[in-house]
């Protein structure tokens, strides 16, 4: 692939985001993809899920309509209407145009998920940071939704980076098909590998897949490129896998696995206002994640696998 | 209790604070007994006004009318070391204090006495930086000292010498006693702009050294030459006064030192009230043979400076760890201290530094210097004439105290180059950590090419010493100017769209009338327009000092200033002297708002000119009712391009509003004989400073307080603390040696530095702003949280250390604006 086809090749983006650290080495810029194999219920960025761009309202940021009628004068399919003094969407009328109501909003109260960009486009703003990346041993990190879900965008978007000389990771739920995960592999310089659970029903309950494609890959990719670091991450989450067997099961997989490394990651509830702009439901609702479980989950996975526990 | 959700990771100062709300022992108190006793004696305490320098000093210059100006103030300085009340503390292991017990404030009636007879009666209520004062001294000020000064002093002198439409954007009243906050004087409440002096001069040669080189100029004058015999004469033998005057107070401390030793009976304080007796009989006047000398020599030196004159921000301590180093050195060599006594002595300085208040009678002084502001810069760090790394032992050990005893006292300053240490700015970065806005960081990448481009030789550039809130010195090349003007830009725009007038004033025009902003058709009109009233505040500003500069030397001199600075004693002329030959005279003008006029000049361009979603008439009437409303409005302004986000949109408007002061100052400084060089320095200013401002359209209400340094609006930098770092590179003209300091605040959770991963990316994070060659940046790290839990409860969080402008302060001591201000800066958190 030439550097010209990579450089003009476009995807759906929903978010940039600077001065990452603690995703990867170094100082990082995040890169999220729009899209997701999996529709997991705790995912804190439900925007990610989509493939679509999606219309979203933050009703909190509204002045409401005593102060502002923008929105729905914009709107070109009638899709808003006046409730209660606050603009209601209609979600049925929308067309999906989206930058009229976004554009009229002047409190930033409609957003638009996501937004086509090319890959010269993403990487002009990753190159920003440049001079932090070379300090901090930083990057890009490619982040979704899941990356590996917009495979054309993705690789374009590796390989055109290592052109220009930034370091590359990825997070990955490793749900894609081997040859596409083999190849990005190639271009990585780290990879951050998600293993939800092991229980086959509860996997497939609450992702909406079974585990089998995530754990055969990160098992072949251990074993095919030796040499590149390989950070496995468990979300841990309240009647999911919340429990020492849970734990228990990730950790003795892993054991077997050599050089790579683990962290627990606890559930939190930073994304559920983000359901309410899309107009769903949270599907977790209510519940939390006690921080003794938590710790004590913590602790079993570093008896368990010792150094290679990093968080 | 912090609400743990939020704040799962607290700085290690906060977690002090915690441990101290519930009661637990804390550790460092063990291990740094001495210290933490001298400080529980005033920590937290009211500050007294001390009137005893300004009452020998006005007793001595009534005796002296007539002489020359510096033979008078030697004489005063005389009088002062003769008379003033010397204390030895208890527990100190130096001494020497400017006035009584606790924390204290001195008075300098010659700078600014006609605000003597106000300030005693509203010092004490004063809701920022309030003091006491007995009312005993209350009558020595009103009826010994201010009649003296009366019709005498500088501040008079400047409110007559100042033309009308100079006046009106400078005062308020016909007296000059309150601030039009527009183009704002600050020469009258302070003598001088910051200052370092040549400490190394007095520990290896002794002030004994210094008078024989002044007795033997006064020998080798020529008897008939008039100049020699009318200039330098006088100069001269005020020399050999200034250098008997602190040997005699240092000896009266050994005296009184003796006196204490006799009567105490515990066996070890006796000793060392005997040692201390030993040391001031033999320092400052001969050169220092250890380090617990070096240390007296320093600190004596000045001490003595502060009753001279007041130095703008405090006198500065300048490259400690260059300067003491031998003495440590030689001391550890053959065994007579060890590192836990050498920083007993320094924590010793600290608190003793700590006592003294850097008192501000005047309101205006007063709303620019909240919290008791202070910036006696210790330097760190950097690198030796040669341009090699300097770092050594003891830049470590100024660190390791900073974080063991985290008093905001003193201001540690480190010097930071593309060859410092891995070591050093790791332990700069631990340090930083902790939470109590230390160290600061000066870039040398920056400060040292402009300093050689400014005319100074690589070997003096190289060693300049931090001074002040975030300006640097080379001691013995560098001349000073008086305080230069802070200028409120935010109050030019204003103009702009008020047609030469400002809400706050009502009718009465104070710029130029650029005309009806309603009437301009493009945004280079209204950008024109902008111009006018930034050259207009230029203009005044340097009339200003160009009437300070000949008015200065009138009403000041620095004897012992002068006997220390190479240049003055081989011109023998006072420091005060507008022009000193070989010299570099380095001041600045401030501005003020940067981060809100780029804004909402950004705003306007984006929204009025290009878009046209806002007439300006839709604008102008949005901001006459402060947005009520029109919140819409608000947010559609604040969803302009702003400056901190790396965005060149704003950022250009930023560089090309940096362009128009530098190419002023390129242009008209030399006619001043100097550099009056643009800074972006507010200490708290932006707080005064805004509440004369109405609506901002970027969206700031009105009389809040403006952007501070070159730091962004508040909030308004949602890309993270790179992008902040990157806009202040981008606004940069790097072309123009016309620039001076540009403070930039950054703040992160600690969340976001949690750990030894947190501490690595944050020493990146350095590194990468010496690459960008930044003047200087300084960290907040700091739950919001608890700045909101301590504003509630003060009691309990007497001892919150927050920085603020270069220096740090105890936020309990801040009012309440700016207080809300320091809450509202965003904090980084993105992690």
């Amino acid at each position: 692939m030439t550097s010209g086809k990579d450089r003009a090749t476009s995807g759906l983006v929903f978010n940039i985001q600077k001065y990452s650290v603690h995703d990867g080495p170094g100082i990082r810029t995040l890169v999220f993809l729009k899209g997701c194999p999996l529709a997991c219920r705790w995912c804190s960025n439900p925007e990610s899920q989509s493939f679509k761009v999606e219309l979203a309202v933050n009703q909190g940021r509204c002045l409401g309509v005593d102060q502002c009628t923008r929105c729905f004068k914009a709107c070109p399919a009638q899709a808003i209407s006046i409730q209660e003094g606050k603009p209601a969407f209609n979600r049925t009328l929308c067309v999906g145009c989206a930058r009229p109501c976004v554009d009229a909003c002047p409190a930033s109260g409609v957003i638009a998920y996501g937004e086509s960009k090319t890959v010269d486009e993403v990487l002009r703003l990753v190159e920003q940071d440049g001079q932090f990346y070379a300090r901090s041993g930083g990057g890009l990190t490619l982040s979704g939704g899941e990356p590996l879900a917009q495979p054309e965008f993705s690789l374009a978007l590796l390989r055109e980076a290592g052109r220009r000389r930034i370091d590359r990771a990825m997070e990955t739920c490793g749900h894609a098909p081997w040859q596409l995960l083999a190849e990005a592999s190639g271009l990585l310089n780290a990879i951050m590998f998600d293993i939800k659970s092991l229980n086959a029903k509860r996997h497939l309950e609450f992702t909406g897949r079974p585990p089998d494609v995530a754990v055969d890959n990160l098992q072949r990719l251990v074993k095919e490129r030796p040499s590149l670091p390989v950070h496995v991450r468990t979300p841990v989450i309240p009647g999911f896998n919340d429990t020492e067997q849970d734990i228990e099961d990730i950790c003795l997989f892993l054991a077997e696995l050599p050089s790579i490394t683990y962290e627990l990651l606890p559930y939190h509830r930073l994304g559920t206002q983000k359901y309410h702009f899309l107009g769903r439901e949270a599907p977790m609702g209510e519940a939390t994640l006690a921080s003794e479980t938590f710790l004590r989950l913590e602790a079993l996975a570093r008896t368990r696998l010792g150094a290679k526990y990093t968080a | 209790m912090l609400n743990p959700e939020c704040c799962n990771v607290l700085s290690s100062h906060e977690q002090m604070l915690q441990d101290k709300i519930a009661g637990k022992e804390d550790k460092r108190r063990v291990a740094h007994p001495r210290a933490f006793t001298i400080l529980d004696s005033f920590d937290g305490k009211k500050p007294r006004i001390d009137v005893e320098r300004a009452k020998y000093f006005t007793e001595s210059m009534r005796e002296t009318e007539g002489q020359a100006l510096v033979l008078r103030w030697a004489k005063a300085m005389a009088h002062i070391a003769a008379n003033i009340t010397v204390y030895i503390d208890d527990h100190q292991l130096l001494c020497g204090r400017t006035g009584c017990q606790g924390r204290y404030g001195i008075l300098y009636p010659e700078l600014d006495g006609d605000f003597l007879g106000q300030a005693v009666e509203t010092l004490p209520t004063r809701q920022a930086s309030p003091a006491y004062i007995t009312p005993e001294d209350a009558r020595v000020v009103i009826e010994e000292i201010a009649p003296y000064w009366q019709g005498k002093t500088f501040h008079e002198a400047l409110n007559k010498a100042l033309p009308p439409d100079v006046h009106k954007l400078t005062y308020d009243d016909p007296e000059g006693l309150y601030s039009r906050f527009v183009v704002n004087e600050t020469a009258s409440f302070r003598s001088s702009i910051q200052w370092v002096h040549d400490y190394a001069k007095v520990l290896n040669r002794g002030f004994k050294d210094l008078k024989r080189e002044a007795q033997d100029k006064l020998a080798a004058l020529d008897p008939l030459s008039p100049a020699d015999n009318v200039e330098k004469r006088p100069f001269l033998e005020a020399m050999c006064i200034v250098c008997d005057a602190i040997v005699l107070w240092s000896q009266r401390h050994a005296a009184l030192a003796r006196t204490t030793a006799n009567h105490e009976k515990n066996p070890e304080r006796k000793a060392e009230l005997l040692a201390m007796a030993e040391i001031c009989e033999r320092v400052p006047e001969h050169p220092a043979s250890t380090f617990h000398e070096a240390m007296q020599a320093q600190w004596l030196t000045q001490m003595f400076s502060r009753l001279e004159q007041k130095t703008g921000t405090i006198i500065s301590n300048g490259r400690m760890d260059q300067y003491l180093y031998p003495f440590y050195k030689k001391d550890m060599e053959e065994g007579r201290i060890t590192e836990e006594r050498a920083e007993e002595l320094l924590e010793c300085m600290w608190v003793a530094l700590a006592q003294f208040i850097d008192l501000y009678i005047s309101p205006t002084g007063g709303a620019f210097n909240e919290g008791y502001a202070h910036w006696e810069a210790v330097t760190i760090g950097g690198q030796t004439p040669d341009g090699r790394d300097a770092t050594n032992d003891l830049s470590y050990l100024f660190l390791k105290s900073k974080r063991e005893f985290p008093l905001h006292y003193p201001d540690l300053a480190a010097r930071i180059h593309a060859g410092a240490p891995e070591r050093f700015l790791w332990e700069v970065a631990e340090t930083i950590k902790d939470g109590t806005g230390f160290p600061k960081l000066i870039n040398d990448e920056e400060v040292i090419p402009l300093y050689v481009s400014k005319g100074a030789s690589f070997e003096e550039a190289y060693d300049y010493a931090v001074s002040g809130c975030s300006e640097a010195r080379m001691p013995n090349r560098d001349t000073y100017t008086s305080g230069g003007a802070y200028i409120n830009f935010a109050a030019a725009l204003e103009m702009v769209l008020r047609n030469g007038r400002m809400l706050k004033y009502g009718d009465r025009q104070l710029g130029h009338e650029t005309g009806d902003p309603r009437t301009f058709k493009t945004w280079d009109e209204l950008w024109n327009a902008y111009a006018a009233q930034h050259q207009l505040f230029l203009k005044t500003a340097f009339y200003q000092q160009h009437v300070i500069i000949s008015l200065r030397g009138k009403h000041f001199a620095w004897p012992m200033g002068s006997v220390l600075h190479d240049l003055c004693m081989k011109h023998c002329l006072d420091l005060h002297t507008p022009q000193i030959p070989e010299g570099i005279n380095l001041g600045y003008f401030e501005y003020i708002g940067y981060g809100t006029v780029i804004d909402s000049l950004s705003a306007m361009k984006k929204l009025v000119f290009e878009d046209k979603k806002l007439s300006m008439d839709e604008l102008l009437e949005a901001m006459d009712n402060n947005f009520e409303g029109r919140e819409d409005v608000r947010q559609l302004l604040k969803s302009a391009p702003c400056y901190g986000n790396n965005n060149e949109y704003a950022d250009s408007i930023a560089k090309d509003i940096d362009l128009l002061s530098l190419e002023y100052a390129k242009k008209y400084s030399a006619e001043l004989g100097m550099h009056n060089d643009v800074r972006y320095v507010p200490f708290t200013s932006h707080v005064p400073f805004g509440k004369v401002v109405s609506a901002m359209p970027n969206g700031r209400k009105a009389w809040t307080p403006l952007s501070d340094g070159s730091s962004a609006s508040h909030g308004a930098d949602v890309n993270g603390p790179t992008s902040v770092l990157l806009s202040n590179y981008a606004s940069k003209n790097l072309g123009y040696r016309e620039r001076a300091a540009r403070l930039l605040n950054i703040k992160f959770t600690p969340k976001c530095l949690a750990g030894e991963e947190g501490t690595r990316k944050l020493v990146s994070f350095i590194r990468t702003f010496c690459d960008l060659k930044l003047w200087h940046v300084q960290f907040n790290v700091i739950n919001r949280d608890t700045l909101i839990a301590a504003q509630r409860d003060p009691e309990k969080y007497r001892s919150l250390i927050v920085r603020i402008a270069g220096y740090s302060a105890y936020f309990v001591d801040l009012s309440p604006d700016l207080q809300n201000d320091l809450i509202a800066r965003a904090a980084h958190e993105s992690c």
